[in-house]
């Protein structure tokens, strides 16, 4: 139970970060790794809570405090075991989960948080580098096919555990690479692309067939999966949310995803058939204060924006929550990414209004000042000069062409694929759907969560009962 | 515990179990004010696991049960019955009052709304909230307000009162035991439940008479011997001057000098009055539990014998007990006191001019006490305290000791067979000729120094702390023995053997270290 009172003897300590000055010139991840020492005071800081609150903090229920005891007690091998049996990727939600399991703390409460991403981050690396991450290769085959549609965390996670209950699964990714937005979208600089191929390996030797380049009801029809006895979506929510003002037709303004996917394949060295999206020397605007924003704003100062701006439609959250009221839940707050530290200009409560331009070219916004209600502040009138929009304005739902429309199925109210958290099945029996597509944008752990949870749903529906974790 | 403070409410806690109607029964025949069924879904944050899920049975069965023995057998108007055990809603308190309940206990939830979170470490003083520690840093971490306890209650008292209009009642009372009115079915659907039978738990008892408490326990303690004791003392009560009563004692006469204590106790604290303020004189056999929690500054003289439960509790007071001067009976070959003396004492003195019973001393944590002799089982469980004992023990001494010392006076040299040695080890009793010490008066001449020097350093100076106990016994108590022993004293010491707690020593050792090993 990590020491009785360790959370009063030892401070919280995370990984320190390079330099901003200094990161900014490449696009390695700059994370400087915690003493195995000082790991083993962070785990101790864990209290083994009667009601350990992160449990369910946490989507994917990582037993969180035993694994921190194991860390104290440098009982490394066990705590990969403990941590494996919930998570499929800690390499992943060790870098780039917001961890709601540390809002969820009980320490948050009246302290500060256990360091829980940051140990579970150590545990994985560590079990990596002593070869503790072998394939687990299934005992039997039960002779049923099953095909996962799409290749981000959620199709990752069902194709695991599929593979290893003894089913043949073969992954359709329509890139070129799996990983989706953990590849494309996600920075190098926060999640190093090599993190995934590891992994990949694994899942390729417990006989994971990744079919990339094969966008099924585009290239691949979606007759193909006739041939399998059940098929789980996991194409992701990947229709960005628009921003219909005047103007928005002019050179330069761009979906985030665009424009982040461009410099991922860049560092990759992966080619790609589109007009370069650039900030170097520009001006830059990112419409959006979420992730996605962050993701732009670390990757313009990285391409040598001139300047970088961030403008957020809502109100500037509160700087501290209070706690007695939202704890153990995931808070409104003010959160400064490492990229905002880089450099980058935030305002909040603007609305864009229009954009102009000369030739066809953007020159800059015309914004407003808006109230709690969306609605603009008369006389608050301003212009943003910029040479570079990015919309980061979110995911409305998944493309429905092709994939979704193929395949006939029902769709909830907000575009999503519809179908509920038991039986992860949509309006086809065979079809299942996890991740994103179902849920609407997300997070990497929720994918995990539903990709691990779909894939007991359909290895009870393809056997009658499943020995898989719900 | 009614005789050291009549105006207390006595109170047994039950756990729901089968059986528990009789058990309650009984503890009402034996006067309790309040009985407590304890149903096993509650519990403790510090609990094990193991108790919070395998012990007892739910409040709703026990309390069916209780209710029902007491109505049957004429009892339940005298005692007022009280539940407890997760209870959280006003439908808890309604079911409670149906099934026989005038009283309803709530722990976790008003913790709740206080701000615990069930962190279950109230054991290991780490609350984070403050709300189970004594860390004063943990502690300014509790956010707390009575409001948020008294909102709570007043959640449940609205749902209580709109309850009872929904079955028409105007009373708690009205509706205590009117199990009739419960039903199952519409709670509980679920297969596990099919085939269960409440017909039992429902059961309602036909009576004529009142099935709630209305009446008060009659403790028959209004003309006990304590009663002239406090009058004589009265006095030394008000106003510390020292009295001397002397009065005959029977074996009905029992916790004899405990009333008096709580007298003393409720004026003056745990302080009490001065050594010997109130000095008792008894004649005879006294009943059980002779000065049970006899509190500081009461001294009583005990010609005659005493009882079992001896100085139960005691609390200060001093107890000397030897047989009568003009019996002819050999003191230290005969019984002077029963079993169990010394139960739970906590201060004290206790010369027994004779041998002890079984349990002698058990659960002691800081009286000190002279005997001739003592039977099976003698220092249980103690965990302070000096017990002498100059003669024979029986077998299986200072089992679960861990604290406090005792020496025995080892003739026959077989001691060492008749210890539990699973946490004690024997050591010798040598003459300390530390120059030092002596020089400094600390360990010289120690009835001079009175108690707090045979209280003193546990480690050292053994051989003086027995002599000053064994002047004490012979002057007190007229003791032969001790008399002759204090006469031979060289050829005595080397039969004494010390029994020291191992961990016991540790501790000492190490609060010595800190003070600046002294
Ligand atoms: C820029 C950005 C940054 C983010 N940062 C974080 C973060 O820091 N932390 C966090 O927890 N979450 C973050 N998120 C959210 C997170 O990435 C997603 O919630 C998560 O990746 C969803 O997983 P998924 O598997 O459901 O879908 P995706 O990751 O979107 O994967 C869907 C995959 O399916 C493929 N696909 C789609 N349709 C087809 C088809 N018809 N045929 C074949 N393949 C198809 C796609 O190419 C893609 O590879 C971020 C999102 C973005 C956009």
């Amino acid at each position: 139970m990590g020491k009785a009172t360790g959370f009063k003897e030892f401070a919280r300590q995370t990984p320190g970060y390079e330099k901003p000055e200094s990161r900014v010139r490449h696009y390695n991840e700059f994370t400087q790794p915690l003493s195995n020492d000082e790991l083993a005071k962070q785990g101790a800081r864990c209290m083994d809570c009667g009601i350990p609150f992160c449990h369910q903090g946490c989507p994917v229920n990582n037993i969180i405090p035993d694994w921190n005891d194991l860390v104290y007690r440098d009982r490394w091998a066990e705590a990969i075991e403990v941590l494996h049996s919930t998570n499929n990727f800690p390499e992943f939600t060790g870098r780039i989960c917001p961890a709601p399991c540390e809002a969820s703390c009980t320490l948050n409460l009246e302290d500060i948080p256990v360091a829980i991403k940051t140990i579970e981050h150590a545990i994985i690396e560590r079990a990596f580098a002593d070869g503790l991450v072998q394939p687990e290769k299934p005992k039997a085959a039960t002779g049923k096919k099953v095909a996962v549609v799409g290749g981000g965390p959620a199709g990752l996670a069902a194709s695991q555990q599929l593979a290893r209950a003894g089913h043949a699964v073969v992954l359709f990714e329509k890139n070129a690479y799996v990983g989706g937005l953990l590849r494309y979208g996600i920075p190098d600089f926060k999640l190093d692309k090599q993190v995934i191929e590891r992994r990949v390996a694994q899942m390729k030797a417990e006989g994971v067939e990744i079919r990339t380049n094969a966008h099924v009801g585009v290239t691949v029809p979606v007759s193909e999966l006739d041939a399998f006895d059940a098929v789980v979506l996991t194409g992701g929510s990947e229709k960005p949310r628009d921003l219909p003002v005047p103007g928005r037709e002019l050179a330069g303004v761009h979906f985030a995803m665009d424009f982040l996917t461009q410099q991922n394949r860049r560092v990759s060295g992966e080619a790609f058939d589109a007009a370069d999206i650039l900030a170097t020397g520009k001006k830059v605007v990112v419409i959006g204060g979420g992730d996605t924003g962050a993701d732009c704003v670390g990757t313009s100062n990285r391409q040598n924006a001139a300047s970088v701006t961030q403008i957020e439609i809502m109100g500037k959250p509160p700087v501290m929550e209070d706690k007695l009221v939202t704890w153990p839940k995931w808070p409104n707050k003010l959160r400064t990414s490492s990229s905002h530290d880089e450099g980058c200009d935030r305002r909040w409560s603007v609305a864009t209004q229009s954009f102009f331009g000369e030739g066809g070219v953007l020159k800059g916004l015309n914004c407003v000042q808006v109230d709690d209600k969306f609605q603009p502040v008369a006389g608050t009138e301003f212009t943003l000069e910029a040479d570079l929009v990015l919309l980061a304005m979110g995911f409305v739902h998944p493309v429905h062409e092709g994939l979704v429309d193929g395949l006939g199925l029902d769709k909830d109210g907000r575009g999503n694929v519809k179908a509920d958290t038991v039986k992860y099945q949509t309006s086809n029996p065979k079809v299942f759907a996890a991740g994103d597509i179902r849920r609407g944008q997300s997070l990497v752990v929720w994918a995990i969560r539903e990709g691990r949870q779909a894939a007991r749903a359909v290895d009870e529906f393809l056997m009658g009962s499943s020995t898989l974790p719900r | 515990m009614k005789n050291v403070n009549p105006a207390a409410r006595i109170s047994v806690k039950l756990v729901s179990e089968v059986g528990v109607g009789t058990v309650a029964a009984g503890v009402t025949k034996a006067k309790a004010d309040h009985v407590t069924i304890s149903g096993f879904d509650g519990g403790t944050g510090a609990s094990p696991l193991t108790s919070i899920k395998h012990a007892g049975s739910p409040w709703e069965i026990g309390l069916a049960e209780t209710h029902q023995t007491l109505v049957l057998n004429g009892l339940r108007k005298r005692v007022a019955v009280q539940v407890d055990g997760a209870l959280r809603t006003g439908r808890d308190v309604v079911i409670g009052a149906l099934l026989g309940a005038d009283e309803f206990g709530f722990a976790t939830a008003p913790l709740i709304a206080a701000g615990c979170i069930m962190m279950r470490k109230c054991h290991l003083n780490t609350c984070p909230v403050g709300v189970a520690t004594q860390d004063p840093e943990l502690r300014k971490r509790f956010k707390g307000q009575p409001e948020h306890v008294i909102n709570y209650f007043f959640f449940i008292a609205e749902e209580v009162r709109e309850l009872m209009a929904t079955l028409g009642f105007r009373t708690i009372q009205e509706m205590i035991g009117r199990s009739d009115l419960l039903d199952v079915n519409k709670a509980v659907d679920h297969w596990k439940a099919e085939g269960l039978d409440f017909s039992r738990l429902f059961h309602k008892v036909e009576t004529d008479e009142p099935v709630y408490n209305c009446e008060t326990q009659d403790h028959e303690i209004d003309n006990v011997l304590d009663r002239k004791l406090i009058a004589g003392a009265r006095k030394a009560i008000d106003t510390k001057e020292a009295v001397r009563i002397e009065t005959d004692i029977h074996n009905y006469d029992r916790t004899a000098g405990a009333m008096l204590g709580g007298e003393v106790a409720k004026k003056w604290g745990y302080a009490g009055l001065a050594e010997d303020t109130i000095h008792i004189k008894l004649n005879g056999t006294s009943g059980q539990s002779f000065g049970a929690f006899a509190a500081k500054g009461m001294t009583m003289e005990l010609e005659g014998e005493g009882n079992d439960y001896v100085g139960k509790g005691l609390s200060g007071g001093k107890l000397i007990i030897y047989p009568p001067k003009i019996s002819k009976i050999v003191a230290e070959d005969n019984i002077i006191v029963g079993n169990t003396v010394l139960y739970g004492a906590i201060e004290g003195e206790c010369y027994f001019r004779g041998v002890g019973g079984e349990r002698f001393a058990v659960r002691n944590s800081g009286a000190i006490a002279v005997v001739e002799g003592v039977g099976d089982h003698g220092c249980e469980y103690m965990t302070g305290g000096v017990v002498l004992v100059i003669g024979p023990t029986g077998r299986n001494f200072a089992a679960g000791m861990s604290g406090g010392v005792a020496y025995v006076l080892d003739e026959a040299g077989d001691f060492a067979k008749r210890c539990n040695l699973a946490m004690v080890d024997l050591e010798p009793v040598q003459a300390e000729e530390d120059a030092m010490e002596k020089h400094e008066g600390m360990t010289n001449d120690l009835e001079a120094h009175g108690l707090v020097d045979v209280m003193g350093d546990m480690t050292r100076g053994d051989a003086d702390r027995i002599q000053a106990l064994l002047r004490n016994h012979a002057h007190y108590t007229g003791s032969k023995r001790a008399h002759e022993i204090l006469l031979n004293w060289e050829y005595y010491m080397p039969k004494f053997v010390k029994v020291m707690p191992v961990d016991y020593r540790r501790a000492l050792q190490e609060m010595q270290k800190k003070a600046g090993g002294r």
